[in-house]
Protein backbone atom coordinates (compact mmCIF):
# COMPACT_ATOMS: atom_id res chain seq x y z
CA UNK A 1 0.00 0.00 0.00
CA UNK A 2 2.47 2.57 0.80
CA UNK A 3 4.91 1.69 -2.10
CA UNK A 4 1.46 2.36 -4.48
CA UNK A 5 0.78 5.36 -2.92
CA UNK A 6 4.58 6.45 -3.62
CA UNK A 7 4.31 5.28 -6.83
CA UNK A 8 1.05 7.83 -7.16
CA UNK A 9 2.73 10.67 -5.56
CA UNK A 10 6.14 10.29 -8.38
CA UNK A 11 3.64 10.31 -10.82
CA UNK A 12 2.23 13.70 -9.39
CA UNK A 13 6.11 14.81 -9.92
CA UNK A 14 5.86 14.42 -13.42
CA UNK A 15 4.03 17.68 -14.88
CA UNK A 16 1.95 16.94 -17.74
CA UNK A 17 1.75 13.49 -17.31
CA UNK A 18 -1.38 13.46 -16.38
CA UNK A 19 -4.09 16.17 -16.23
CA UNK A 20 -5.28 17.14 -12.68
CA UNK A 21 -9.44 16.07 -13.82
CA UNK A 22 -8.23 12.34 -14.29
CA UNK A 23 -5.33 12.26 -11.53
CA UNK A 24 -8.89 13.20 -8.98
CA UNK A 25 -10.65 10.62 -9.70
CA UNK A 26 -7.82 8.04 -10.16
CA UNK A 27 -6.76 8.66 -7.05
CA UNK A 28 -8.89 10.44 -5.11
CA UNK A 29 -8.68 12.93 -2.14
CA UNK A 30 -5.63 11.48 0.17
CA UNK A 31 -3.23 11.36 -2.63
CA UNK A 32 -3.97 14.70 -4.06
CA UNK A 33 -3.32 16.02 0.34
CA UNK A 34 0.30 14.32 -0.21
CA UNK A 35 1.13 16.06 -3.45
CA UNK A 36 0.09 19.50 -2.31
CA UNK A 37 2.68 21.92 -0.80
CA UNK A 38 1.21 22.00 2.58
CA UNK A 39 3.72 24.06 4.41
CA UNK A 40 5.90 26.67 3.65
CA UNK A 41 8.65 24.35 5.13
CA UNK A 42 7.95 21.67 3.10
CA UNK A 43 8.12 24.62 -0.40
CA UNK A 44 11.69 25.24 1.21
CA UNK A 45 12.39 21.42 1.33
CA UNK A 46 10.88 20.57 -2.48
CA UNK A 47 12.63 23.91 -3.75
CA UNK A 48 15.92 22.00 -2.39
CA UNK A 49 15.00 18.31 -2.67
CA UNK A 50 15.43 17.82 1.07
CA UNK A 51 12.49 15.59 1.11
CA UNK A 52 11.64 11.88 0.18
CA UNK A 53 7.55 12.03 -2.29
CA UNK A 54 6.39 10.97 1.22
CA UNK A 55 7.56 13.85 3.36
CA UNK A 56 10.33 12.01 4.64
CA UNK A 57 13.26 14.50 5.53
CA UNK A 58 16.70 13.95 4.17
CA UNK A 59 19.12 15.17 5.96
CA UNK A 60 23.15 16.03 4.71
CA UNK A 61 24.71 12.75 3.78
CA UNK A 62 21.23 10.91 3.06
CA UNK A 63 21.83 9.60 -0.76
CA UNK A 64 19.06 11.24 -2.15
CA UNK A 65 19.78 15.04 -0.37
CA UNK A 66 19.61 17.60 -3.01
CA UNK A 67 19.35 14.85 -5.45
CA UNK A 68 19.31 16.87 -9.34
CA UNK A 69 16.76 14.92 -10.67
CA UNK A 70 14.41 14.94 -7.86
CA UNK A 71 14.80 18.35 -7.33
CA UNK A 72 14.14 19.18 -11.42
CA UNK A 73 10.56 17.33 -10.91
CA UNK A 74 10.15 19.12 -7.61
CA UNK A 75 10.66 22.79 -9.17
CA UNK A 76 8.41 21.52 -11.44
CA UNK A 77 5.21 21.52 -9.50
CA UNK A 78 6.29 24.71 -7.34
CA UNK A 79 4.37 27.14 -9.68
CA UNK A 80 0.67 28.25 -9.72
CA UNK A 81 -0.19 26.89 -13.14
CA UNK A 82 -3.14 29.15 -13.62
CA UNK A 83 -0.67 32.02 -13.63
CA UNK A 84 -0.38 33.08 -17.26
CA UNK A 85 2.39 35.82 -16.26
CA UNK A 86 4.44 32.88 -15.46
CA UNK A 87 5.46 31.50 -18.82
CA UNK A 88 7.15 28.33 -19.68
CA UNK A 89 10.83 29.95 -21.29
CA UNK A 90 10.46 32.17 -17.78
CA UNK A 91 10.11 29.07 -15.42
CA UNK A 92 12.44 26.99 -17.19
CA UNK A 93 14.88 30.09 -17.47
CA UNK A 94 14.26 29.74 -13.84
CA UNK A 95 14.97 26.16 -13.11
CA UNK A 96 17.95 26.17 -15.32
CA UNK A 97 19.63 29.01 -13.32
CA UNK A 98 19.09 26.84 -9.84
CA UNK A 99 19.67 23.98 -10.56
CA UNK A 100 23.25 25.01 -12.50
CA UNK A 101 26.08 22.31 -11.86
CA UNK A 102 28.30 24.76 -11.18
CA UNK A 103 26.77 26.86 -8.88
CA UNK A 104 23.26 25.23 -7.88
CA UNK A 105 21.12 28.06 -5.89
CA UNK A 106 19.32 26.57 -2.79
CA UNK A 107 17.10 28.08 -0.18
CA UNK A 108 17.72 28.87 3.02
CA UNK A 109 15.44 29.83 6.12
CA UNK A 110 18.11 31.44 7.70
CA UNK A 111 19.27 32.93 5.18
CA UNK A 112 18.01 36.41 4.60
CA UNK A 113 16.85 38.17 1.73
CA UNK A 114 12.85 37.31 2.03
CA UNK A 115 10.21 38.51 3.92
CA UNK A 116 6.48 38.50 4.72
CA UNK A 117 3.61 40.31 4.01
CA UNK A 118 0.53 39.98 5.96
CA UNK A 119 -2.52 41.53 5.12
CA UNK A 120 -4.73 42.03 8.06
CA UNK A 121 -7.67 43.43 9.10
CA UNK A 122 -7.61 46.57 12.01
CA UNK A 123 -10.58 48.69 13.79
CA UNK A 124 -8.77 51.83 13.27
CA UNK A 125 -10.81 54.58 14.73
CA UNK A 126 -13.92 52.95 14.85
CA UNK A 127 -13.83 51.77 10.87
CA UNK A 128 -12.83 48.71 9.63
CA UNK A 129 -9.27 48.82 8.34
CA UNK A 130 -6.93 47.03 5.95
CA UNK A 131 -2.95 46.94 8.10
CA UNK A 132 -0.36 45.33 5.67
CA UNK A 133 2.32 44.14 7.93
CA UNK A 134 5.86 42.95 6.73
CA UNK A 135 8.12 40.39 8.76
CA UNK A 136 11.63 39.06 8.17
CA UNK A 137 13.21 36.81 10.74
CA UNK A 138 15.80 38.16 13.04
CA UNK A 139 18.09 35.92 14.85
CA UNK A 140 18.47 36.31 18.73
CA UNK A 141 20.26 34.03 21.47
CA UNK A 142 20.84 31.26 18.56
CA UNK A 143 17.09 30.97 17.89
CA UNK A 144 14.85 32.83 15.56
CA UNK A 145 11.65 35.19 15.75
CA UNK A 146 9.69 37.00 13.10
CA UNK A 147 9.73 40.85 13.44
CA UNK A 148 7.69 43.32 12.33
CA UNK A 149 9.71 46.01 9.92
CA UNK A 150 7.03 47.87 8.30
CA UNK A 151 3.44 48.52 7.32
CA UNK A 152 1.48 49.67 5.10
CA UNK A 153 -2.09 51.63 5.68
CA UNK A 154 -3.39 53.89 3.21
CA UNK A 155 -4.83 56.32 5.91
CA UNK A 156 -1.19 57.08 6.70
CA UNK A 157 0.46 57.47 3.40
CA UNK A 158 -2.37 59.93 2.43
CA UNK A 159 -1.41 61.89 5.56
CA UNK A 160 2.13 62.66 3.84
CA UNK A 161 1.02 62.67 0.23
CA UNK A 162 2.35 66.27 -0.47
CA UNK A 163 5.59 64.74 1.16
CA UNK A 164 8.33 65.51 -2.17
CA UNK A 165 6.09 67.49 -3.89
CA UNK A 166 7.22 70.77 -5.53
CA UNK A 167 6.10 73.71 -3.88
CA UNK A 168 6.79 77.09 -2.74
CA UNK A 169 6.22 76.10 0.83
CA UNK A 170 9.73 76.64 3.21
CA UNK A 171 10.81 79.05 5.81
CA UNK A 172 12.96 81.60 4.11
CA UNK A 173 16.49 81.51 4.98
CA UNK A 174 16.65 84.50 6.96
CA UNK A 175 13.56 83.25 9.49
CA UNK A 176 15.99 82.81 12.36
CA UNK A 177 16.32 87.04 12.75
CA UNK A 178 12.64 86.98 13.39
CA UNK A 179 12.66 85.09 16.20
CA UNK A 180 10.94 81.84 13.58
CA UNK A 181 7.86 83.73 14.31
CA UNK A 182 6.89 82.54 10.57
CA UNK A 183 6.17 79.44 12.19
CA UNK A 184 2.66 80.28 12.64
CA UNK A 185 2.13 79.75 8.53
CA UNK A 186 3.89 76.26 8.74
CA UNK A 187 1.34 74.78 10.95
CA UNK A 188 -1.24 76.77 9.75
CA UNK A 189 -2.27 73.82 7.43
CA UNK A 190 -2.61 70.10 8.46
CA UNK A 191 -2.32 69.06 4.59
CA UNK A 192 1.35 70.95 3.71
CA UNK A 193 2.92 70.62 7.12
CA UNK A 194 5.34 67.83 5.48
CA UNK A 195 7.10 70.13 2.75
CA UNK A 196 8.73 71.90 5.48
CA UNK A 197 10.86 69.25 6.72
CA UNK A 198 13.99 68.23 5.38
CA UNK A 199 14.84 66.54 2.45
CA UNK A 200 15.80 63.43 3.34
CA UNK A 201 13.05 63.27 5.81
CA UNK A 202 10.78 59.84 5.69
CA UNK A 203 7.74 59.28 7.76
CA UNK A 204 8.39 56.16 9.77
CA UNK A 205 4.94 54.75 9.44
CA UNK A 206 5.67 51.58 11.92
CA UNK A 207 6.15 54.01 14.89
CA UNK A 208 2.72 55.82 13.77
CA UNK A 209 1.10 52.42 13.87
CA UNK A 210 2.62 51.29 17.19
CA UNK A 211 1.82 54.65 18.30
CA UNK A 212 -1.68 54.82 17.31
CA UNK A 213 -2.23 51.37 18.86
CA UNK A 214 -1.26 52.33 21.94
CA UNK A 215 -3.37 55.35 22.33
CA UNK A 216 -5.77 52.48 21.71
CA UNK A 217 -7.20 53.86 18.02
CA UNK A 218 -6.20 50.70 16.54
CA UNK A 219 -7.59 47.56 17.30
CA UNK A 220 -6.57 44.23 15.87
CA UNK A 221 -8.99 42.48 14.42
CA UNK A 222 -8.09 39.16 11.94
CA UNK A 223 -5.06 37.91 9.68
CA UNK A 224 -6.99 37.47 5.78
CA UNK A 225 -3.47 36.87 3.60
CA UNK A 226 -0.03 35.51 3.69
CA UNK A 227 2.05 35.74 1.22
CA UNK A 228 5.97 35.67 1.09
CA UNK A 229 9.05 37.58 -1.11
CA UNK A 230 11.86 35.97 -2.29
CA UNK A 231 15.17 37.66 -3.21
CA UNK A 232 17.28 34.64 -2.19
CA UNK A 233 18.30 33.44 -5.77
CA UNK A 234 20.70 35.86 -7.69
CA UNK A 235 19.10 37.57 -10.70
CA UNK A 236 15.36 36.52 -9.63
CA UNK A 237 12.71 37.36 -7.31
CA UNK A 238 9.88 35.43 -6.64
CA UNK A 239 6.36 35.82 -4.63
CA UNK A 240 4.96 32.56 -2.62
CA UNK A 241 1.38 32.21 -2.10
CA UNK A 242 -1.12 29.33 -0.54
CA UNK A 243 -3.38 28.01 -3.34
CA UNK A 244 -6.55 26.86 -1.35
CA UNK A 245 -8.43 24.89 -4.06
CA UNK A 246 -9.03 21.54 -5.44
CA UNK A 247 -6.19 19.32 -7.42
CA UNK A 248 -2.71 18.78 -6.84
CA UNK A 249 -1.66 22.29 -8.19
CA UNK A 250 -2.72 23.79 -4.61
CA UNK A 251 -0.61 25.15 -1.29
CA UNK A 252 1.93 26.88 -1.53
CA UNK A 253 3.18 27.94 -5.11
CA UNK A 254 5.54 30.12 -6.59
CA UNK A 255 2.94 33.19 -7.60
CA UNK A 256 4.78 35.72 -9.54
CA UNK A 257 8.51 35.32 -11.20
CA UNK A 258 11.04 38.19 -12.34
CA UNK A 259 14.20 38.28 -13.53
CA UNK A 260 15.85 41.10 -11.92
CA UNK A 261 19.23 43.60 -11.70
CA UNK A 262 20.14 45.57 -8.68
CA UNK A 263 18.00 48.52 -9.67
CA UNK A 264 14.96 46.74 -10.29
CA UNK A 265 15.23 45.09 -6.96
CA UNK A 266 15.51 48.48 -5.14
CA UNK A 267 12.65 49.71 -6.86
CA UNK A 268 10.24 46.39 -6.57
CA UNK A 269 11.25 46.29 -2.65
CA UNK A 270 9.96 50.12 -2.80
CA UNK A 271 6.81 49.00 -5.17
CA UNK A 272 5.64 45.95 -2.54
CA UNK A 273 6.54 48.74 0.77
CA UNK A 274 4.14 51.24 -1.36
CA UNK A 275 6.72 53.35 -1.10
CA UNK B 1 -1.72 4.77 32.40
CA UNK B 2 -1.15 8.39 31.05
CA UNK B 3 1.84 8.70 33.85
CA UNK B 4 3.08 5.29 32.80
CA UNK B 5 3.53 6.01 29.65
CA UNK B 6 5.33 9.51 30.40
CA UNK B 7 7.42 7.98 32.62
CA UNK B 8 8.65 5.14 29.79
CA UNK B 9 9.08 8.18 27.61
CA UNK B 10 11.60 9.63 30.14
CA UNK B 11 13.23 7.13 30.55
CA UNK B 12 13.52 6.30 26.78
CA UNK B 13 14.55 9.96 26.18
CA UNK B 14 17.12 10.22 28.90
CA UNK B 15 18.95 7.22 27.02
CA UNK B 16 19.20 9.31 24.21
CA UNK B 17 19.76 12.29 25.87
CA UNK B 18 22.96 10.74 27.90
CA UNK B 19 24.54 9.51 24.70
CA UNK B 20 25.17 13.29 23.69
CA UNK B 21 27.17 16.16 25.67
CA UNK B 22 25.35 18.85 23.74
CA UNK B 23 22.21 18.59 25.13
CA UNK B 24 19.55 21.02 23.57
CA UNK B 25 21.37 20.55 19.59
CA UNK B 26 18.80 18.69 17.70
CA UNK B 27 20.43 16.16 15.77
CA UNK B 28 18.85 13.94 12.74
CA UNK B 29 18.07 11.12 14.91
CA UNK B 30 17.17 12.81 17.78
CA UNK B 31 14.80 15.28 15.70
CA UNK B 32 13.27 11.74 14.15
CA UNK B 33 12.88 10.63 18.01
CA UNK B 34 11.29 13.71 19.08
CA UNK B 35 8.92 14.08 15.67
CA UNK B 36 7.25 10.58 16.80
CA UNK B 37 6.78 11.92 20.20
CA UNK B 38 4.99 14.97 18.82
CA UNK B 39 3.15 12.91 16.38
CA UNK B 40 2.12 10.46 19.01
CA UNK B 41 0.22 13.68 21.31
CA UNK B 42 -1.41 14.61 17.82
CA UNK B 43 -2.66 11.56 17.52
CA UNK B 44 -3.96 11.70 20.91
CA UNK B 45 -5.64 14.87 19.89
CA UNK B 46 -7.23 13.54 16.45
CA UNK B 47 -8.06 10.65 18.93
CA UNK B 48 -10.16 12.90 21.56
CA UNK B 49 -11.80 15.02 18.92
CA UNK B 50 -13.30 12.08 17.49
CA UNK B 51 -14.65 11.30 20.87
CA UNK B 52 -15.80 14.65 21.75
CA UNK B 53 -17.59 15.23 18.59
CA UNK B 54 -19.05 11.54 18.59
CA UNK B 55 -22.80 11.99 19.09
CA UNK B 56 -22.56 8.39 21.48
CA UNK B 57 -20.25 9.92 23.92
CA UNK B 58 -22.07 10.74 27.09
CA UNK B 59 -21.90 13.70 28.44
CA UNK B 60 -19.68 13.40 31.13
CA UNK B 61 -17.31 11.13 28.87
CA UNK B 62 -16.70 13.84 26.99
CA UNK B 63 -16.19 16.69 29.53
CA UNK B 64 -13.69 13.68 30.69
CA UNK B 65 -11.98 13.61 27.46
CA UNK B 66 -12.05 17.93 26.99
CA UNK B 67 -10.06 18.04 30.57
CA UNK B 68 -7.40 15.05 29.09
CA UNK B 69 -7.07 17.27 25.80
CA UNK B 70 -6.39 20.46 27.50
CA UNK B 71 -3.15 18.88 29.17
CA UNK B 72 -1.85 18.36 25.69
CA UNK B 73 -1.63 21.59 24.99
CA UNK B 74 0.82 24.93 26.64
CA UNK B 75 -1.31 27.65 28.03
CA UNK B 76 -3.09 30.16 26.15
CA UNK B 77 -3.24 27.98 22.82
CA UNK B 78 -5.54 29.08 20.66
CA UNK B 79 -7.53 27.41 17.44
CA UNK B 80 -7.86 29.96 14.91
CA UNK B 81 -10.24 28.97 12.45
CA UNK B 82 -11.55 30.14 8.49
CA UNK B 83 -13.49 28.43 5.65
CA UNK B 84 -13.18 28.80 2.19
CA UNK B 85 -16.31 31.24 2.08
CA UNK B 86 -14.92 33.45 5.03
CA UNK B 87 -10.62 34.75 4.70
CA UNK B 88 -11.07 36.25 7.82
CA UNK B 89 -9.39 33.83 10.94
CA UNK B 90 -11.84 33.57 13.99
CA UNK B 91 -9.71 32.65 17.21
CA UNK B 92 -11.62 30.28 19.73
CA UNK B 93 -9.73 29.30 23.41
CA UNK B 94 -9.13 25.55 23.16
CA UNK B 95 -11.56 24.68 25.93
CA UNK B 96 -14.34 26.98 23.67
CA UNK B 97 -13.56 25.33 20.34
CA UNK B 98 -13.92 21.68 22.06
CA UNK B 99 -16.99 22.56 23.54
CA UNK B 100 -18.34 23.79 20.58
CA UNK B 101 -17.63 21.10 19.18
CA UNK B 102 -19.40 18.84 21.27
CA UNK B 103 -22.46 21.09 21.26
CA UNK B 104 -22.91 20.89 17.58
CA UNK B 105 -26.38 20.60 16.77
CA UNK B 106 -26.59 17.35 14.51
CA UNK B 107 -28.04 13.94 15.22
CA UNK B 108 -24.80 12.49 14.05
CA UNK B 109 -21.34 13.74 13.45
CA UNK B 110 -18.67 11.20 12.30
CA UNK B 111 -14.93 12.31 12.20
CA UNK B 112 -12.23 10.89 10.23
CA UNK B 113 -8.88 11.63 10.06
CA UNK B 114 -6.51 11.63 6.78
CA UNK B 115 -3.46 8.64 6.64
CA UNK B 116 -1.38 11.76 6.01
CA UNK B 117 0.98 13.95 8.76
CA UNK B 118 3.07 16.53 7.08
CA UNK B 119 5.98 17.52 10.32
CA UNK B 120 8.22 20.50 9.58
CA UNK B 121 11.54 21.09 10.58
CA UNK B 122 12.06 22.27 14.41
CA UNK B 123 13.25 25.58 14.72
CA UNK B 124 14.72 27.33 17.72
CA UNK B 125 13.05 30.09 19.64
CA UNK B 126 14.99 32.49 21.30
CA UNK B 127 13.22 31.25 24.59
CA UNK B 128 15.80 27.81 23.77
CA UNK B 129 12.40 25.87 22.98
CA UNK B 130 11.98 24.34 19.22
CA UNK B 131 9.04 24.98 17.74
CA UNK B 132 7.32 22.89 14.51
CA UNK B 133 3.83 22.42 12.91
CA UNK B 134 2.89 19.06 12.00
CA UNK B 135 -0.20 19.14 9.82
CA UNK B 136 -2.97 16.63 9.28
CA UNK B 137 -6.53 16.51 7.77
CA UNK B 138 -9.83 16.10 9.19
CA UNK B 139 -12.94 15.13 7.56
CA UNK B 140 -16.31 15.86 9.37
CA UNK B 141 -19.59 15.10 8.72
CA UNK B 142 -22.79 16.18 9.84
CA UNK B 143 -26.58 14.45 10.12
CA UNK B 144 -28.79 16.27 11.44
CA UNK B 145 -32.25 14.93 12.80
CA UNK B 146 -34.03 15.80 8.91
CA UNK B 147 -31.26 14.06 7.42
CA UNK B 148 -29.51 16.82 5.75
CA UNK B 149 -25.78 16.20 5.74
CA UNK B 150 -22.71 18.84 6.20
CA UNK B 151 -19.35 17.95 4.99
CA UNK B 152 -16.07 19.75 5.17
CA UNK B 153 -12.45 18.64 4.81
CA UNK B 154 -9.98 20.84 7.14
CA UNK B 155 -6.21 21.28 7.30
CA UNK B 156 -5.27 21.57 10.84
CA UNK B 157 -2.01 23.02 11.36
CA UNK B 158 -0.30 21.98 15.24
CA UNK B 159 2.04 23.96 16.39
CA UNK B 160 4.48 21.52 18.56
CA UNK B 161 6.44 23.30 21.29
CA UNK B 162 9.63 21.06 22.49
CA UNK B 163 11.60 21.65 25.43
CA UNK B 164 14.95 20.04 27.10
CA UNK B 165 13.44 19.54 31.06
CA UNK B 166 14.99 17.56 34.03
CA UNK B 167 13.60 15.56 36.66
CA UNK B 168 15.15 13.83 39.72
CA UNK B 169 14.48 9.58 39.76
CA UNK B 170 15.57 8.21 42.54
CA UNK B 171 18.30 10.61 43.45
CA UNK B 172 19.62 10.78 39.69
CA UNK B 173 18.65 13.85 37.51
CA UNK B 174 17.57 13.06 34.39
CA UNK B 175 17.02 15.00 31.26
CA UNK B 176 13.92 14.54 28.42
CA UNK B 177 12.23 16.54 25.91
CA UNK B 178 8.66 17.32 26.92
CA UNK B 179 6.32 18.15 23.90
CA UNK B 180 3.15 20.58 24.41
CA UNK B 181 0.84 21.47 21.57
CA UNK B 182 0.36 25.26 21.02
CA UNK B 183 -1.99 27.34 18.68
CA UNK B 184 -3.81 25.39 15.94
CA UNK B 185 -4.59 27.09 12.32
CA UNK B 186 -7.59 25.18 11.45
CA UNK B 187 -8.38 26.14 7.27
CA UNK B 188 -11.47 24.27 5.16
CA UNK B 189 -10.24 23.12 2.14
CA UNK B 190 -11.19 21.37 -1.20
CA UNK B 191 -8.95 18.19 -1.76
CA UNK B 192 -10.69 17.23 -4.67
CA UNK B 193 -13.33 18.29 -7.67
Amino acid sequence: MHKFRLLLISLALLPGLLPAQSFNSLLGDESILHAQTKQVNQFFRRFNAEESTSGDRYFPGDKDYRNSDLRKRYLGILFDNQNASITDPLKLSFIEDVMRPAQPHFLDFHGGQWFTEVLTEFTYMGKKTPVTIYMKLEEENQGYKWVITNVYLSSFHEMFHNLGKDDQRFLHPMSHELDFMNLVRVFKDKAYVEQYTASDYHPDYLTLFLYEFKKGNLVFNTVKDVKFHFFQVPGWYFELSEFNRPGTNAGWLISGLMKINDNDKELLLKYLYHE
Amino acid sequence: MMKIKAFFLILAFSAIGSQLAAQDVLSPSRKQAIDSLALEKVRDLSKYISIIGNKDTPWSEANRVIERTLELFADGAMMGVSSINREEVNYYGVREYLERLMALNYDRVNIQWYNIQYISDLERQPDGKYVGVITIYQRFEGVTKEGLKYVDVTKKDVTVYVERKTTQISGRIIGFWDVMLGDIRVTETKPGN
